[in-house]
């Protein structure tokens, strides 16, 4: 089972990487994904994503096309074929 | 059709080019993104422009804004935009609203579209709903360094900056902008924004567009709710 992660903005500015595939043999939370993703990348997504641990204002989380805080949050299960964004917000004008 | 207009004449319709001289749009913000999409629909020959900011012009608005410079500093932003776009004479009316946006501002009653130039989430979720309340699609543009994002929010569509963007008007960071991302964001949005008023076939419904400059990439992120 394969998960594609892609990175925007400064996230991929900052690492370097547009993204980075997972193969899974089951279902994953956002959580785990995370400490996946932190290994790959020496921590750098529980900083930038998480406070206290719950997901950090100001960066944004989607599963095909949806924001997880409208599933369940760290939680939210991430299957095969699932594609994963991860980018903070453009807020400037 | 005015004189002036002729070399895009013929990019649109004659019914289009008609529809164009009768649109009235509001710019929310007079900065970075407001300057570039006021200056852009002056020369498209449109109607009507509201241009919407109670700041003052300060020191560091001048890397990317474009009406303004050092003799403006202090100066209300809208007055001197003004200024600027009148100086030009050309046809469209510019109507100053020296005016914050905040949820009980009465939105004026000859609008199509209104255009996101405001550099926090906070307001924008305030704008997004004033829009929605009266039916008017608002164009939505962000940038942060070399990145921007745009979106089109339709009250007969899914896509809502609230629902994609809810926990970021908590962010305190201040982004850095550059003034020729910004100019590229405010063409998409003026672009899109013709489209929509124009009711053409490809308009953005349900998208996030995430765009990098850098390595010239834009994706296209399907939004379901």
């Amino acid at each position: 089972m394969v998960v594609k992660v892609k990175f925007h903005s400064l996230f991929k500015l900052n690492l370097k990487s547009a993204g980075i595939n997972y193969y899974i043999d089951q279902p994953i939370s956002i959580e785990e994904l995370i400490k996946k993703l932190d290994n790959d990348f020496e921590g750098y997504f529980s900083e930038k994503l998480l406070d206290t641990g719950q997901i950090k204002p100001g960066s944004i989380i989607l599963i095909n096309g949806k924001n997880v805080l409208h599933i369940d949050k760290l939680d939210t299960l991430i299957e095969d074929g699932d594609n994963v964004t991860l980018f903070p917000p453009s807020a400037g004008g | 059709m005015k004189e002036y207009l002729k070399r895009q004449k013929d990019i649109f319709s004659t019914a289009e080019n008609n529809k164009l001289s009768n649109l009235t749009v509001m710019i929310a913000g007079t900065g970075g993104l407001g300057t570039h999409q006021a200056q852009q629909l002056q020369r498209i020959g449109i109607n009507k422009i509201y241009l919407y900011d109670n700041d003052k012009v300060e020191l560091s608005n001048l890397n990317r804004q474009i009406f303004y410079g050092r003799k403006d500093i202090g100066n209300y932003k809208v007055q001197v935009a003004k200024n600027h776009l009148d100086n030009f004479d050309l046809d469209t009316k510019i109507v100053k609203k020296n005016e914050k946006i905040n949820k009980n501002i009465s939105l004026p009653s000859d609008l199509d579209i209104i255009f996101d130039a405001l550099d926090n989430f906070e307001t924008r979720f305030i704008l997004e709903k004033l829009a929605l309340k009266n039916k008017i699609p608002l164009i939505h543009g962000g940038v942060n360094s070399w990145y921007g994002q745009i979106a089109v929010i339709l009250a007969q569509e899914k896509f809502r900056l609230k629902n994609i963007f809810n926990t970021a008007n908590n962010d305190n960071s201040t982004p850095n902008v550059l003034s020729p991302v910004v100019s590229v964001v405010a063409s998409l949005q003026v672009i899109e924004g013709l489209k929509v008023y124009l009711k053409r076939e490809d308009v953005l419904k349900n998208q996030l567009i995430l765009i990098d400059l850098l390595t010239l990439e834009i994706d296209k992120i399907k939004i379901v709710k």
